[in-house]
Parts: C-alpha cells; sequence; structure tokens
C-alpha cells in the first residue's frame, strides 16, 4: 500500500500558508503600474488560470500511485525524467529570483532604514538551506502551523487599513480596458505559478473526490486573500499606488502612524514575513529535490548546498543588476513562465500512474 | 562470572569471600539441622529482627540433613528466590538481600529483608499545587512502586525490571499498562536500557541522555515527573515510565513539547482557569524568550516599531547610559543568570540575602549609577519571572533567550525571524521514538487539541491522545452514548 507523508488537509493549509505571501510585497505595485484601479482582475486573471492548472494536477494526483519523479518515469522513462526534471530546475532557479530580490530589497529598505545592506538579508539562505535536508513531510507540518499565522498576520493588515480605504477608487470595474489588464496579468505572472508545487507533491497525498473539492476551496481562499488585499491597496493609494513599491509595510501605515501607536502594523507583517520565509524557500527546496532525484546523492546537504548556492551566487554576483534582471524577467520570460506554470503541469493529466518502485533522491 | 555454585560450602564462602571482601560485609556461621550454613549480608542495609526471627530461629527447628526443597520450605519468608550461580548470589547480597548457602547443596538461598532510612513522601518542590494530591516520589524504588500500584490497581499494571551500571547495579524499572502502551516501544525502551554500558546510575537524568535519540539537541527529549498522579495520567494516555531507584524523578516517553505547558492543576480546576492558565504560560514563555531581543533589536535597528510616546520615555532612560544597548542587556541578562544560578546553589537563608542584594542593591544601584537603564532591568526582570512559568523548560529557554538576544543584537528584527525560522523548522522535524515533538500542533492532529491549544472537560477527553501510540484508544465511556 502506498505510503503518504502528506495528508490532504496539509495540502490545504500549504496552499492557504504559502499562496498569497510573496504576493503582498512589490506585485501590487508593478500590477497597478499598468492596471491601475483594474489591478486586481489582472490578478484574478492570472489566478484564474493557475486554477485551472490546479484542476488538471488534483486530477492527475487522485488517481496517481507514485510521487511525482516516478510518474515522469513511467511515462518518458530515467533519462526524459531527467531532461524535464533539469528543465524544471532552470524554471524554479528562475521563479525564485523575483521574490528574493523583492524580499531582499524590502529587508533592506523597509526593515533597516537606518543602515541598509545586503549583509542583513543573506541569513535568510539559512532558511532554504536548512529546509531543503528535510523530508517533503515537514512541508506538510510548517503548513498545519502558519496557516493560522499567515491568516492572522493578513486579517490584521487588513483590519488596520480598510478604514483608510475608499472602495470608489476601484470603480468603474475594468475602465483601463482589456489590453492594460492582460499587460498586468502578462507582467505579474512571475509570482504565480502556485499549481507547480502541488504538482512535485502528486502522489504524496491522498486525493479523494472530497479532499479535491477542500483543496480548490483552499486555492479559492488564498486566492480572496490576494484579491482582497489588491483591491483594499488600491483603494488606500488611488492613483499613486504605483508609487507604493513596498505594498505589505505601506497598506496600513495612516492608520498606526496617525495614531501615534508605533508601527503596531509590524506584528502583522512580520507574521506575514514569517510564513514568507518558507514560502520563499520553496523553490529551492524543489530544486534541491530534483538534484537529488537526477543525480542521486546520497549525501544530504549536498543537493541544498547546490540549489541554495546558485541564487546565493547569482544573488552576489549581480548585486548591481537584479533590478534589471527582475524587470528583463517580468517582461520577456512571461512565456517561459506559462509553460512551465500552466501549460505543461496540464499534461500530468496524461502521465502514466501505475506504481513504480525506483529508487528515491 | 556465569559460574554454577559448587555442592561444597567452604568451597563457595571462600570464593564469594574473595569477590565480597568489604568489611561491610557478614558472613554468618549457623546450622540448618545438622547442614553448615553460611548467611551472608550487607551489615547496614538488612532488617537484623527480620533475620532473627525469618531465618535463624526456623533454621533450629529444621531436623537432620534437609534437602533442597525441606530448606526452602522451612523459612516463611514472603520474598525468598533460590539462585544457583555465584554472580546471581554476589547480585542478590548487594542488592541488600539475606542469602543463605548450605552445605551439600549447590543453590543459595535469597530473602528479601532490606531496610535502610528512607525520606518521608512529601509534595515535591517543583511540581506543587494548590489543589489535587501533593504526594510524591521518593528515592526508594520499591515505594515508587507501590505508590503506583496504589494508584492503578489494575494487573495490567507492569512493572519490569532491568539492572544498569556496572559497579552501581541500579534498579531500574519500566511500568506501563498492558494493552495500552505499544509494546514496540516497551521493547525498545527495555533493548536500550539494557544496552547502556555504564558505571553507575546515580539518578534517572543519567538515564534520560542515553534514551534521547539525538545526542545534541537542547530540548529535552525525555519526560518526567515526580508525581504519582501525573505519572499515572501519563502512563494511561500510552506512555511508557521509567523509575531509577535512587531517584524521586520518573521518566517517561514519548515525549510532546506541550506537556510541559500542561500542569497538574490543570485537570483539578475548571477547564475555562486551566484554559487561561495555559494562554498564561505560552505567553509568558513567548515573552520571556524575545522580549529582550525584540527590545534590542527595536532600539538598534527599527525605531519605528515603538510607539513615540514611549520612545521618548526609552531615550530619557538611556541617556548617559555607556553602554550600547545590546551589551546593556547582554550584560544585564548574564548578571541575572549569575544571580539565579548563586540563589539556587546557596543555602536557604543565604540565598535571601542574594535575592535582596541582586534586587534591590544591584539593581538600583546599577539604574541609579547610570551603568543600566530601567526599561532594560524592567526587562530583563519580566523575562526572569515570565521563564519560571514553564519550569521544565527553563534550562533550554535560558539558553535560547540568550542566543535570541545575540541575533537580534547583531543583525535585528530579520535575523530574529529567521533564527525563529530555522528553530521552527527543526523542532517541526523533530522526532523521538517516532513521535513528532511538536504533535498535535504540527502535525495538527485536531482530535488532540481539546488538551492542547485549550483545556476541554473531563468528558470531552474520552479518547487517549492520538499523538502517541496506542492500542486501546477509548478512556471514557458514557452511559447511554456511542
Amino acid at each position: 500500500m502506498q505510503q503518504y507523508q502528506l495528508k490532504s488537509r496539509q495540502i490545504c493549509f500549504f496552499l492557504i500558508a504559502f499562496l498569497p505571501i510573496n504576493k503582498l510585497f512589490i506585485m501590487p505595485s508593478v500590477i497597478a503600474n499598468v492596471a491601475n484601479e483594474d489591478m486586481w482582475i489582472s490578478a484574478l486573471i492570472t489566478l484564474l488560470v493557475d486554477f485551472i492548472t490546479l484542476l488538471f494536477i488534483i486530477k492527475a494526483a487522485r488517481n496517481a500511485k507514485t510521487d511525482f519523479f516516478g510518474l515522469l518515469e513511467n511515462s518518458f522513462g530515467k533519462t526524459g525524467a531527467k531532461i524535464i526534471l533539469a528543465l524544471y530546475f532552470i524554471y524554479f532557479s528562475l521563479k525564485t529570483i523575483i521574490p528574493l530580490n523583492e524580499q531582499k530589497d524590502y529587508v533592506e529598505l523597509t526593515l533597516y532604514t537606518l543602515k541598509p545592506s545586503i549583509f542583513y538579508f543573506l541569513p535568510f539562505f539559512l532558511v532554504p538551506l536548512y529546509l531543503c535536508t528535510k523530508k517533503i513531510r515537514i512541508l506538510g507540518r510548517a503548513a498545519d502551523v502558519l496557516w493560522t499565522i499567515t491568516l492572522n498576520g493578513f486579517i490584521t493588515l487588513i483590519v488596520l487599513s480598510i478604514g483608510n480605504a475608499d472602495f470608489n477608487a476601484i470603480l468603474p470595474i475594468g475602465a483601463r480596458g482589456a489590453s492594460a489588464i492582460l499587460k498586468g496579468s502578462y507582467l505579474s505572472v512571475g509570482w504565480f505559478g502556485d499549481a507547480v508545487y502541488i504538482m512535485f507533491l502528486t502522489g504524496e497525498f491522498l486525493c479523494r473526490k472530497k479532499d479535491c473539492v477542500k483543496i480548490c476551496l483552499s486555492y479559492a481562499l488564498g486566492a480572496v486573500m490576494v484579491i482582497i488585499f489588491m483591491i483594499v491597496f488600491y483603494s488606500v493609494f488611488t492613483s499613486i499606488s504605483f508609487r507604493q513599491r513596498f505594498a505589505l509595510t505601506e497598506i496600513s501605515k495612516y492608520t498606526t502612524v496617525i495614531n501615534n501607536l508605533g508601527r503596531f502594523d509590524y506584528i502583522g507583517i512580520i507574521m506575514i514575513l514569517f510564513s514568507g520565509l518558507i514560502s520563499l524557500s520553496l523553490p529551492m527546496y524543489f530544486g534541491a529535490r530534483i538534484i537529488n532525484y537526477i543525480f542521486q546523492i546520497k549525501k544530504v546537504w549536498i543537493a541544498p548546498i547546490i540549489s541554495v548556492g546558485i541564487q546565493i551566487i547569482i544573488m552576489l554576483t549581480f548585486y548591481q543588476f537584479l533590478s534589471s534582471i527582475e524587470s528583463f524577467i517580468m517582461n520577456y520570460m512571461g512565456i517561459f513562465f506559462i509553460v512551465f506554470a500552466n501549460i505543461l503541469p496540464c499534461f500530468t493529466i496524461l502521465l502514466n500512474k501505475k506504481e513504480l518502485s525506483y529508487e528515491k533522491g | 562470572m556465569r559460574m554454577k555454585l559448587c555442592d561444597s560450602l567452604n568451597e563457595n564462602v571462600k570464593k564469594l569471600k574473595q569477590t565480597l571482601c568489604s568489611e561491610d560485609i557478614t558472613f554468618l556461621p549457623f546450622n540448618v539441622g545438622q547442614l553448615d550454613a553460611v548467611l551472608i549480608f550487607v551489615n547496614d542495609l538488612i532488617d537484623k529482627d527480620s533475620v532473627g526471627e525469618l531465618i535463624l530461629r526456623p533454621a533450629k527447628k529444621i531436623d537432620g540433613y534437609p534437602n533442597q526443597d525441606k530448606i526452602f520450605n522451612a523459612f516463611l519468608s514472603p520474598e525468598k528466590k533460590c539462585v544457583y550461580t555465584f554472580d546471581e548470589t554476589v547480585a542478590e547480597v548487594l542488592l541488600g538481600n539475606a542469602v543463605i548457602m548450605c552445605d551439600k547443596n549447590a543453590f543459595s538461598l535469597s530473602f528479601g529483608l532490606k531496610f535502610f532510612e528512607k525520606r518521608a513522601i512529601t509534595e515535591p518542590p517543583t511540581s506543587t499545587v494548590i489543589k489535587g494530591p501533593r504526594e510524591g516520589f521518593v528515592e526508594s524504588l520499591p515505594v515508587n512502586i507501590s505508590m503506583m500500584r496504589r494508584k492503578l490497581k489494575s494487573p495490567d499494571l507492569i512493572f519490569e525490571n532491568v539492572t544498569v551500571g556496572k559497579y552501581s547495579s541500579t534498579p531500574v524499572a519500566l511500568c506501563y499498562i498492558k494493552g495500552i502502551a505499544d509494546e514496540k516501544l516497551v521493547k525498545k525502551l527495555k533493548k536500550r536500557i539494557k544496552e547502556i554500558e555504564i558505571d553507575a546510575v546515580l539518578d534517572s537524568s543519567y538515564l534520560s541522555k542515553f534514551l534521547g535519540e539525538h545526542r545534541f539537541s537542547i530540548f529535552k527529549q525525555i519526560g518526567n515527573t515526580e508525581k504519582p498522579d501525573i505519572l499515572a495520567g501519563k502512563i494511561l494516555e500510552g506512555r511508557i515510565a521509567v523509575f531509577v531507584d535512587g531517584s524521586p524523578i520518573a521518566l517517561t516517553v514519548p515525549y510532546l513539547l506541550i506537556e510541559d505547558f500542561q500542569s497538574a492543576s490543570d485537570y483539578y480546576n475548571s477547564s475555562y482557569s486551566a484554559t487561561i492558565a495555559r494562554y498564561i504560560r505560552i505567553f509568558s514563555v513567548a515573552l520571556a524568550l524575545f522580549l529582550p531581543a525584540i527590545f534590542v533589536a527595536a532600539e538598534l535597528f527599527h525605531l519605528q516599531l515603538i510607539p513615540l510616546s514611549f520612545l521618548l520615555t526609552i531615550v530619557n532612560s538611556i541617556k548617559g547610559i555607556p553602554l550600547s544597548p545590546s551589551y546593556e542587556m547582554f550584560f544585564t541578562l548574564l548578571i541575572f543568570e549569575i544571580l539565579n544560578e548563586a540563589s539556587v546553589r546557596m543555602p536557604k537563608y543565604v540565598g535571601m540575602v542574594v535575592s535582596i542584594v541582586g534586587g534591590l542593591v544591584l539593581g538600583e544601584t546599577a539604574v541609579n549609577a547610570g551603568i543600566i537603564s530601567a526599561p532594560t532591568l524592567m526587562i530583563i526582570a519580566l523575562s526572569g519571572i515570565c521563564l519560571y512559568t514553564v519550569p521544565e523548560l527553563e534550562q533550554t529557554f535560558s539558553i535560547l533567550r540568550l542566543f535570541f538576544l545575540i541575533v537580534a543584537g547583531s543583525g535585528g528584527i530579520y535575523s530574529l525571524i529567521i533564527s525563529i525560522s530555522i528553530l521552527f523548522i527543526y523542532l517541526i522535524s523533530f522526532e523521538n521514538y517516532s513521535t513528532p515533538l511538536c504533535a498535535p500542533f504540527a502535525p495538527l492532529i485536531p482530535s488532540d487539541m481539546k488538551d492542547a491549544v485549550y483545556k476541554g472537560f473531563i468528558d470531552e477527553l474520552d479518547m487517549r491522545p492520538s499523538s502517541i501510540k496506542s492500542k486501546n484508544k477509548r478512556r471514557i465511556k458514557i452511559k447511554g452514548n456511542s
């Protein structure tokens, strides 16, 4: 009988805990620059595309008798599986760059306004490095705890900021036209693609019909959180939203600063930041698993060092050009992200789902 | 020495005397009927009245040359057994039993006539309660076992004995309830204890170091308690207890982190007050661990976190302080730890002096002299008190508090969040005897939440915790309910 490392409940919590996090830092201001009051529609479109991908993936997960690596091996043989996974390793490496860079900027420019330095951010890499050495069930356990933290952090921020929101600002809906909305979606595609994580967890959890419904609802809850954040953000800052680069810090600042409470809202921000560390580590985690599978490395620390080391090297080597790289990825690599995050995962449904005993990495 | 006894008394005694050559061991010659015999015992471990009544007097009444059965039946002691090898005979003597050896018989007869001074049963200082039983375990294993038997009068309450220690030969007893405890775990634990090769086991804490599966962990891996009511509750949940002779602290396996946030009084008070008390403990620990670190981080890196009026108060109080906030907090914490250590070690009446000197003289004078600021002192005092709401974890959390303080002083709040994240990953992945340390939170076990996030009513706790492996899950059955 197949041993599942995760429970379907943990997949639900995984989506609630980690799906909204990285979309709350810089992405709102990026979309606001293009789509303005229709920014939430841009996000909604991308979320819907991602949701459709998720539906394909959980359909595939329902009958899977082995994990994702096994499914690939069943269908394409060992070499084929390795090639596909190597491409996904590149995808994960690129997917990490934008959120990593934005979190670095966020930490430097928001938390350390007095003496900004990259060295305050570098210890972050210890988190993915350590997480990558852990088994997949640890992700489930982390989600078991962090979903409440994410939810509480989010509610704190929204409650503190909603008083300053003017919801008329988002009206009329669709005023910016389809091209602006779609451009907003295209630019922000790098921040989405959470269904891919579920694809890599295929076969690790039991997925009955009722579990599928719960997973879909959890995705919907995570998506609703993102949309609410977008709407409140634009309603607070209206036409100057695109100037509020760090949406997470900016959204609730009026309440706390005006009332002389100190930045009380930082409690919520820190909660989200806490979940964010794990969320940001996820692409590196799956990257390390891919390396382990491809090279069948026995030593626990090697794959994490490679996966995380690549990001450290990129960050330190291209420190001066990170914004340009980020801009390049947003403007020119949208298709690449769509292919790997939305199109290819839909084909999971066609993979051979028979049981396979293979040497796990 | 697995050598069998021979039927020559002189030869047996000669060999025994080579091993038991200490002067406190008596070899008393007497007769059993017409047979020569020797009674061997350790002088100060034996009840000499009982020796006279139960061994020497009946021995005089035997006639002729009795065989093994006749000798065995002639003595009426309730605790007697035949042993046939030298090492078993030596062990019996050293355990404090009286041993008879007769000529022409290749066995020795051991009598359990131990007698030594014991401490009275008192309330353990580490877990005092306002309501509820006040008795605590003592250093004597038989007394501790009897206390457990009095609590749980069931044939399913099993004690299994093992001896550990090359020189101490310390009796160790595993205690569990058959049908509730996981048998695989019992076997594993027993095997582990038997494999321990150590000179002496002077306290149960010696064993706990060997029973833990993570050698370098600063977190507790084995639970412990000094109270029979708590232990009875724990083994009824499926845990296994380990008693060590000479220690008033019983060990329990498996251990969950939440155990130390649950107090005995939670189960004797109303569920509401127990739930509130639990939250206070959790909040206090969070305060104790993070308050000094957050304060230093805020002062050094994130002034925007502090409300303006409070910021002005801090600015006024730190004016003229020669040390930077992190050094100031670090040294104050260090002084607190020194005072703490000194007050624990010192005799009680000197301890009072330490409290006065530490609290009033050192603290107040340091603030007045402008060496440390009042908020720093207040934070350390608050943190110190808060930590004692969960005394079992005080040592671990003291180390973590110091670590977090250093991290926050060096890298601010983000470094603090990173270190908490790493600790979080460590804790959720930590397992001992296949039981996750952070259950029922990670992994989430909803059914166990009624004795974790809140303290449910007694009838709600109808099932044993799923965090601990157990065959028999139901513990309360209310008539009329399924």
